[in-house]
């Protein structure tokens, strides 16, 4: 994708014939037109009303995923669609959020009235994203001296130290569960309500979902991410101008460290004991998948790249089902099947549609708002 | 003291199979600019095949012939099919091209071989250990380095001496006036494709004498990623001497640290000097320090 392009797509949405805009805050208001907001408002109805009612909890289970699967993957489009520093271990900061927050739940002597009030869960997400985005930071201090590959190479040493080493070594050992940490049921409990079905683990989903977008949309419309984006787009003329270039790349693995440190620490309600086998390097790779699948260098980009992937892989698992009555051996080699598909998708993706989905629904968005003069 | 030597003759002599498939990292990336983080999968399948080609009773020589031969094939298939129409492209899309790669790769060998360890049967080389002085080495280990050294030999003669070798290396230098003496762009693409996949065949085939073939034969691929960072990412040299270096490291790590560090040290040790010797010399040893300017 060649930037221009990127840029042009990313800013420019044309609006419909007769609407024009007389200063700033209106270019970057949230909903231009009465048009989108009542778009915006259906779409939340659907969300919080229409969906839970009519979807059984094998459609919501699959719709929990792919939310975990866009927390993970917002903070990786904000490193590498935003700021430009591409990551290959952000499973580990997923799985350091998850472990805190497990521990936390587990061997934390809370006092009885949070228990009461049922606020242990929300402050152990709150302190395993602050933990792991701190960890995110450690990792991202070779930034300052090395870009490109060699920054790289470094994320990848993250994950295999934190999720092969640390964790599997030492932290799985505390407490003495070996391997995998369980978490009784009614452990994990947000005010009132005990987590403990898919739909309630749909609205805690919808609700850190929708927290973590607007947030993260918020702060690349402000100076951070603008700062973001000029040391995206060339550092050194971002460092000229200004900008405190190792500060800001910081910040950027803090904030993403810090959303996938609420990722890790969501899926461990859906989850009833974890493991370090949920946070594999794959897992990592899938989520730069799922953004550039989706379209580097746009939030709803993420969105779309998560839907897809989740349930294209569903769908796949789906149609070879059938053919596991003729073929038994399909259904031990369906993740194999997975990976080669996933792979094949990515490459398939890079090379015919390099921008992504993202750049897809904007051609078809401006189509509609310029219909049926599209000129 | 004789723990020591052991370990280092033992690492220099791993270290060498990392060295030859450092070498095919190096030259995709010198020649064509990929950064290939497929490299392991490279390996799992050059493994794979000759394995196949042992266990149907072909000489072992034999099979490794063919294996190069099904390499060479597929490394050219790869570089049309997939790295061909992304010259120009970006770095990070490349990239993800070869993660791509990687999972399909992986996932097909998964798919066709499966998941369970298999040996070389009957081994290749015998079990019987070697002395020299006061030092024992595995026969396989002492074979293993003699090949690699060997194919390293013929590489950089390759390189040197022949036609097609100076006409790479005039490509990797400057792609511009190698392509304005007549040089052919995309001939070179496809050979160093060609190149690194036969390498990374001949490693896995080794590395998989030593413990038997896994997936994780997979990972010990990826090791090569330290051994080229260390000796910078578009040096020759620099890829021998890393990924010798790696492979002392690693055994030292597994021989001293173990009891201190349970649980995996050996694994993770080249990771993890890998990112703090980036700290220190952020473009490895001999890696050429780009000017940039705005």
């Amino acid at each position: 994708m060649t930037n221009e392009r990127r840029e042009f797509f990313m800013s420019t949405t044309w609006l419909p014939c007769g609407t024009y805009h007389q200063n700033y805050v209106q270019d970057h208001a949230w909903w231009q037109t009465k048009f989108i907001k009542a778009k915006m408002i259906l779409l939340l109805i659907i969300l919080f009303v229409i969906i839970p009612l009519v979807a059984d909890p094998y459609a919501l289970s699959i719709l929990n995923l792919v939310g975990y699967t866009i927390l993970g993957a917002i903070g990786v489009q904000l490193l590498i669609g935003f700021c430009g520093q591409v990551t290959l271990g952000h499973a580990a900061f997923i799985a350091v959020g998850a472990y805190t927050s497990t521990l936390l739940i587990l061997e934390f002597p809370w006092p009885k009235i949070l228990m009461d009030w049922g606020l242990a869960y929300p402050i152990s997400i709150l302190i395993a994203a602050i933990v792991s985005g701190a960890w995110s930071v450690l990792f991202g201090l070779p930034c300052a001296r090395v870009k490109g590959f060699y920054l790289i190479l470094t994320t990848m040493a993250a994950q295999f130290i934190t999720v092969d080493f640390i964790i599997t070594g030492y932290v799985s050992q505390i407490g003495g569960r070996g391997q995998a940490f369980s978490l009784p049921p009614g452990t994990i409990k947000v005010g009132p309500w005990v987590i403990d079905s898919d739909l309630k683990v749909y609205f805690m989903m919808l609700v850190l979902v929708i927290v973590c977008v607007i947030g993260v949309l918020n702060l690349i419309r402000s100076r951070v991410g603008r700062a973001w984006i000029a040391i995206r787009d060339n550092d050194i003329s971002a460092e000229v101008m200004g900008i405190n270039v190792i500060k800001y790349k910081l910040l950027a693995f803090y904030v993403a460290g810090f959303i996938g440190g609420v990722a890790g620490a969501f899926w461990i309600s859906n989850l009833a004991a974890i493991s370090p086998e949920h946070f594999p390097w794959f897992w990592s790779l899938w989520l730069v998948g799922v953004i550039l699948i989706g379209g580097v260098g746009s939030i709803h980009g993420t969105i779309f790249g998560a839907v897809f992937m989740v349930v294209v892989m569903e769908m796949l698992q789906l149609a070879v089902m059938p053919l596991a009555d003729i073929y038994p051996k399909l259904l031990v080699d369906f993740l194999f099947i997975k990976e080669a598909v996933f792979g094949l998708a990515i490459c398939v993706f890079m090379i015919f549609e390099p921008n992504g989905l993202a750049y897809r629904w904007w051609q078809m968005k401006n189509y509609f708002n310029l219909w049926p003069f599209s000129y | 003291m004789e723990l020591f030597l052991m370990t280092v003759t033992t690492g220099i002599m791993v270290g060498g199979i990392y060295a030859l498939v450092a070498l095919g990292w190096v030259l995709i990336y010198k020649c064509s600019g990929v950064l290939n983080l497929a490299m392991g999968e490279l390996t799992l399948i050059g493994a794979y095949v000759s394995l196949s080609f042992y266990s149907m009773g072909m000489p072992f020589l034999l099979a490794l012939l063919c294996s190069l031969i099904i390499g060479l094939v597929l490394g050219i298939l790869t570089e049309r099919i997939f790295l061909d129409k992304l010259i120009g492209e970006p770095v990070l899309t490349v990239i993800m091209v070869t993660v791509g790669l990687s999972f399909f790769f992986k996932g097909t060998v998964e798919f066709i071989w499966g998941t369970d360890t298999r040996v070389f049967t009957p081994p290749v080389f015998s079990m019987e250990p070697i002395h020299i002085g006061k030092i024992i080495i595995g026969q396989v280990y002492l074979w293993s380095f003699v090949a690699a050294i060997i194919l390293l030999i013929i590489f950089v003669c390759f390189f040197k001496y022949t036609r097609w070798g100076l006409a790479m290396q005039a490509t990797a230098d400057d792609e511009m006036a190698a392509l304005s003496l007549g040089v052919s762009a995309r001939f070179v693409y496809a050979a160093a494709w060609a190149i690194a996949f036969m390498a990374a065949g001949v490693g896995g085939t080794l590395l998989g004498n030593i413990n038997g073939l896994n997936i994780s034969v997979g990972y010990l691929g990826l090791l090569v990623l330290p051994a080229v960072v260390l000796g910078g990412l578009n040096s020759v040299p620099g890829a021998i001497v890393g990924g010798i270096t790696i492979g002392v490291l690693q055994n030292l790590c597994g021989a001293y640290l173990d009891r201190y560090f349970p649980g995996g040290v050996k694994e993770v040790a080249p990771f993890a000097f890998m990112a703090i010797f980036l700290l220190f010399k952020p473009h490895g040893l001999w890696g050429w320090e780009r000017i940039e300017r705005v």
